[in-house]
C-alpha cells in the first residue's frame, strides 16, 4: 500500500483548501490556525537575537511571547522584550588625518579617535525592557477589535503608547478592511543632560574645577518629550486559493525632541580640517506617510512572500523597501517537518534636506544640520537564511542567519583638503543570528 | 429527488429540532432557543441551502450539473465558481492522497457491487471488468479551469466524498449569519456545530455503532459529559463532546464482499480499482470544518491497515472501528 507522502503538509493543505472553499478564514488566518490551536491554552514563544555590526554595536535580544486564546474567539498577547546594546556608534564627526578627543556625553571624561577612522562613541551601552499587551475580540460577526499597551524602559529613555484597532470583513470575508491608530509619548533623558543645539563640544580636563560649570552652559535641560499619532489604513484581499494581497497606507506625525543628543558634526577649516564640534539639530516636527503592497503566494509546497513599502516625509527622506521570503519545505529529511527560507531585502533611501556631512568653517549656519549616516543617502541590503523544525511534542525550534550590509552614498559635497584622503562614507556591516523556541 | 422535502419542527426543552430528508439520509438541525419563528426560519433557510447543494451537485438527480457534466463527457461544460471551487478542493485530496481519492473513482461501482453479506459470490468481480472499468478513472485525465471542465468519453465524476459535508459547512456558515444562538447541523452523521451550547456547554452527540441500523444521533438533552466514553465495547454507542467543529465519519460496515472468507469493505483503491485491504469498517474525525473531517477519514480508509497510524501522525482527534 503506498503511503501518503509528506503526511506533514496534509493538514494545514486541507486548512488552508476548506477555507478558500468555504470561504469563511482569510488565507493567514487558516495558516496560523492550525488544528492544535485549542481555545483555552497558552501558546508561548521565546526568541533569542544577536546583532552584531563590524567593529561597532553589538546588540542582544531576548522575546518571550505568551497568547491565550479562550473560547469566545478573545486573544489576549503579552509580549516582553529585552535588548542589551554594547559597543560603538558613529558619532557624525569625520575622519581626520590627525588623533581627534571628544568628550563623552554625560560630560564624564574623554575618547580618542586614531587618525584616518571614523570616529565611533564606544560609551554606547543600554538595556531596554518592552511590555506589549494586545486584547483582541470580535464584537459583531465580521466585525473585531483590537486594543493595546505599550511600555518601553531604557536607562535613559521611557516611552509609553496606546493603540486601537478595528477590522472589518466582508465579502464571505475574502476580504479585510482594517483601521488602526496609536499614540506614544516618550522621554530622553540622557546622562549629561540635553545638549543645547549648534552648541560646541567642550573639550578638555574633565577633571578641572570649572568643567561642570562650563559643560552646563552646553546644555538645555535634563529630559525632553516626543509624541507620536500613527494612522494605519489597510485592505486584505484573498485573491484566490494561492494568493492574498495586503495593502497599508499610513500617516505618522512626531512632534518633540528628534535630535539625536549624542550626535555631533564636525566644522572644517579651507583645508578640512576640523576646527570644532557642534551638537546637532534637527526640526521638532515630522510627518511621515507609507504605502505598502505585500503579496503572499502559495505554490504546491512552496510560499512566497514580497512587500514593498515606499516611505516619505517632511524632512525630504525617501526610501523604498522590497522585501522577500521564500518557504521552502523539506519534509521529514532534515529534521521533522523542516524548511528552509532565504531571506531578501533591499532598501534605498534619500537624504534628509538638512543632512550634512560636516560644516565649513565662517559659511553661514543653516537652520538644522545633522551627520548622521542613518539620514543620509544610503543603499543597504540583506540577505538571510532561516532553517525551522519540529522538535518533541511539535514545538518549533527556528535558527536564523542573516548578513546586512549597508552602503552610504557620497552626498555630493566638495570634500576639501585633508578630507580627500579619509572615508567620508563608511559602510556598515552586521551579522544577525537568531534562535526561536516555540511552545 | 424531489419527494418528500418537508420539514418537521419537533419543541425540545431548550431547543428546537428541524428534521427533514437529504441526500438519501436522515437530516437534523438543533437550534437552542426559545424563540420557534428563529427556528423555523433556521430551518427554512438551511434546508433551502442543503437541498440546493444535492440538486446541484447529486449524480443521481438527472438535472443535476453533475449529471450535466457526466453525460457531456468528451465536450467542455460551463461550470460557476462554487462548482470550480468544489473541484478544486478535490484537486487538492487527489494530490494529497496521491490519486488514492478521486472523485472520477465512481464508475468503478459498475464493476463491484456492494450489497453486503447476501449473494456474495454472485457479484465479485473478474479482473478483466475491474480492468476494463479502470480505464474511465483517473482525476488527471479531466481538465477544468475557472470556466469549464472537460471530461474524457465514459467518464464521469461525483461529489459523494465531499458535498454532504460541504453542505454542512455551508449550513453552518448561513446559521451564523442569523443567529448567535447555539445551532448543530446534521446531514446523515456528517455535522458540525456554530459554537459551544449557552454557558458554553458541550453538544452531546453519539455516534452509533455501525453494526446498529442507523448513523449518527444527536441528543441534546443528555446529560452524559464525559468527553468520549471510554467504552471499548462496539456495541456500544460513543459520546463526543463537541464545543466548535466538525464531526465527519467515513466507511459503512454494511457493504461489503466476502469471497473465500475475507471480507472486502466498499473503499476502492481509485488506482487499482481493487477494495483497500485491512482498512478499517468506519473513522470518525474531528476537525474545524467538516469537509476536512471527511476528506481525512476517507483518506485514512485509504490507508487500509495503516488509518490510524496515518491519522495519529496528523495529531487528529479521531475513533476508528474495525
Amino acid at each position: 500500500m503506498k503511503k501518503i507522502t509528506e503526511k506533514s503538509n496534509i493538514k494545514a493543505v486541507l486548512t488552508i483548501a476548506a477555507a478558500t472553499l468555504l470561504g469563511t478564514n482569510s488565507l493567514a488566518h487558516a495558516e496560523s490556525n492550525t488544528f492544535e490551536a485549542e481555545p483555552d491554552e497558552w501558546k508561548f514563544d521565546t526568541a533569542v537575537l544577536f546583532y552584531s555590526e563590524t567593529d561597532r554595536v553589538s546588540a542582544g535580544e531576548a522575546i518571550f511571547n505568551a497568547q491565550k486564546t479562550f473560547d469566545t474567539e478573545e486573544v489576549l498577547n503579552l509580549k516582553l522584550t529585552i535588548d542589551t546594546l554594547t559597543g560603538a556608534s558613529a558619532n557624525g564627526a569625520v575622519a581626520q588625518p590627525t588623533v581627534q578627543t571628544f568628550t563623552r556625553p554625560s560630560g564624564n571624561g574623554q575618547y580618542q579617535i586614531t587618525a584616518g577612522e571614523t570616529p565611533l562613541d564606544d560609551t554606547f551601552k543600554d538595556t531596554r525592557v518592552q511590555l506589549n499587551a494586545q486584547w483582541t475580540q470580535p464584537i459583531a460577526p465580521d466585525y473585531t477589535v483590537s486594543g493595546g499597551l505599550h511600555l518601553s524602559k531604557e536607562y535613559d529613555y521611557l516611552s509609553l503608547g496606546i493603540n486601537g484597532n478595528i477590522a472589518i470583513d466582508f465579502d464571505r470575508k475574502n476580504s479585510t478592511f482594517s483601521a488602526g491608530f496609536s499614540y506614544f509619548q516618550d522621554t530622553f533623558s540622557p546622562e549629561g543632560g540635553l545638549p543645547k543645539a549648534f552648541s560646541s563640544m567642550l573639550v578638555g580636563d574633565s577633571d578641572a574645577s570649572n568643567w561642570d560649570d562650563d559643560f552646563q552652559t552646553t546644555r538645555i535641560g535634563s529630559d525632553d518629550d516626543k509624541t507620536t499619532v500613527d494612522i494605519l489604513l489597510g485592505f486584505t484581499q484573498v485573491i484566490n486559493r494561492r494568493m492574498l494581497m495586503q495593502f497599508n497606507y499610513s500617516y505618522s506625525t512626531v512632534d518633540g525632541y528628534l535630535t539625536d543628543p549624542f550626535k555631533v558634526l564636525s566644522v572644517v577649516n579651507n583645508n578640512g580640517e576640523a576646527q570644532d564640534y557642534l551638537y546637532e539639530s534637527r526640526p521638532d516636527s515630522r510627518v511621515k506617510q507609507s504605502v505598502f503592497a505585500q503579496s503572499l503566494y502559495h505554490f504546491d509546497t512552496t510560499v512566497l512572500d514580497v512587500s514593498y513599502r515606499y516611505m516619505w516625509d517632511d524632512w525630504k527622506i525617501k526610501s523604498h523597501t522590497i522585501d522577500s521570503r521564500f518557504r521552502i519545505p523539506l519534509g521529514d529529511s532534515f529534521g521533522k517537518e523542516s524548511y528552509l527560507q532565504p531571506h531578501f531585502r533591499f532598501y534605498q533611501q534619500s537624504a534628509a534636506d538638512f543632512y550634512q556631512p560636516f560644516l565649513v568653517d565662517n559659511e553661514a549656519m543653516p537652520a538644522f544640520a545633522s551627520a548622521d549616516y542613518r539620514i543620509g543617502e544610503m543603499t543597504a541590503y540583506t540577505i538571510g537564511l532561516k532553517y525551522g523544525m519540529l522538535v518533541n511534542n511539535g514545538h518549533e525550534l527556528s535558527f536564523r542567519i542573516e548578513y546586512y550590509s549597508q552602503k552610504p552614498t557620497d552626498a555630493g559635497v566638495e570634500e576639501i583638503g585633508v578630507l580627500k584622503s579619509v572615508d567620508l562614507y563608511p559602510s556598515v556591516d552586521a551579522v544577525i543570528a537568531q534562535v526561536t523556541y516555540s511552545f | 429527488m424531489t419527494n418528500n422535502r418537508a420539514i418537521n419542527l419537533i419543541t425540545n426543552k431548550d431547543s428546537y429540532s428541524v428534521q427533514f430528508n437529504a441526500m438519501a439520509s436522515p437530516c437534523e438541525v438543533i437550534v437552542q432557543t426559545n424563540d420557534k419563528t428563529l427556528a423555523l426560519k433556521l430551518g427554512n433557510i438551511i434546508t433551502k441551502e442543503v437541498w440546493r447543494i444535492e440538486d446541484k451537485f447529486s449524480r443521481y438527480n438527472q438535472h443535476s450539473l453533475c449529471s450535466l457534466i457526466n453525460n457531456n463527457a468528451g465536450q467542455a461544460v460551463a461550470i460557476d465558481e462554487e462548482t470550480f471551487q468544489l473541484l478544486t478542493f478535490a484537486d487538492h485530496c487527489y494530490q494529497l492522497s496521491e490519486g488514492l481519492f478521486d472523485i472520477s473513482s465512481g464508475v468503478l461501482r459498475k464493476a463491484w457491487s456492494f450489497q453486503g453479506s447476501n449473494n456474495q459470490h454472485s457479484t465479485f468481480p473478474s479482473s478483466a471488468k475491474v480492468s476494463k472499468s479502470l480505464l474511465q478513472v483517473g482525476w488527471y485525465k479531466i481538465h477544468f479551469d475557472q470556466q469549464t471542465i472537460t471530461l474524457l468519453n465514459g467518464m464521469e465524476i461525483d461529489f459523494g466524498g465531499i458535498g454532504k459535508e460541504y453542505a454542512v459547512d455551508r449550513s453552518i456558515i448561513l446559521a451564523k449569519q442569523l443567529t448567535d444562538q447555539p445551532v448543530l447541523v446534521n446531514l446523515g452523521g456528517d455535522l458540525a456545530v456554530s459554537g459551544p451550547r449557552h454557558n458554553n456547554q458541550t453538544w452531546q452527540v453519539a455516534i452509533e455503532n455501525p453494526d446498529v441500523d442507523s448513523q449518527v444521533n444527536t441528543d441534546v438533552n443528555s446529560d452524559l459529559n464525559s468527553d468520549v466514553n471510554p467504552d471499548v465495547n462496539n456495541n456500544a454507542d460513543m459520546i463526543v463532546a463537541l464545543k466548535s467543529g466538525a464531526l465527519a465519519t467515513s466507511g459503512d460496515a454494511k457493504r461489503f464482499l466476502i469471497k473465500d472468507g475475507i471480507r472486502y469493505g466498499h473503499i476502492l483503491n481509485a488506482k487499482t480499482g481493487w477494495p483497500i485491504d485491512k482498512a478499517p469498517r468506519s473513522i470518525t474525525v474531528v476537525a474545524p470544518q467538516c469537509i476536512q473531517a471527511g476528506i481525512l477519514a476517507t483518506l485514512a480508509l485509504l490507508q487500509g491497515s495503516n488509518a490510524e497510524h496515518f491519522l495519529t501522525e496528523q495529531e487528529i482527534k479521531f475513533w476508528s472501528r474495525r
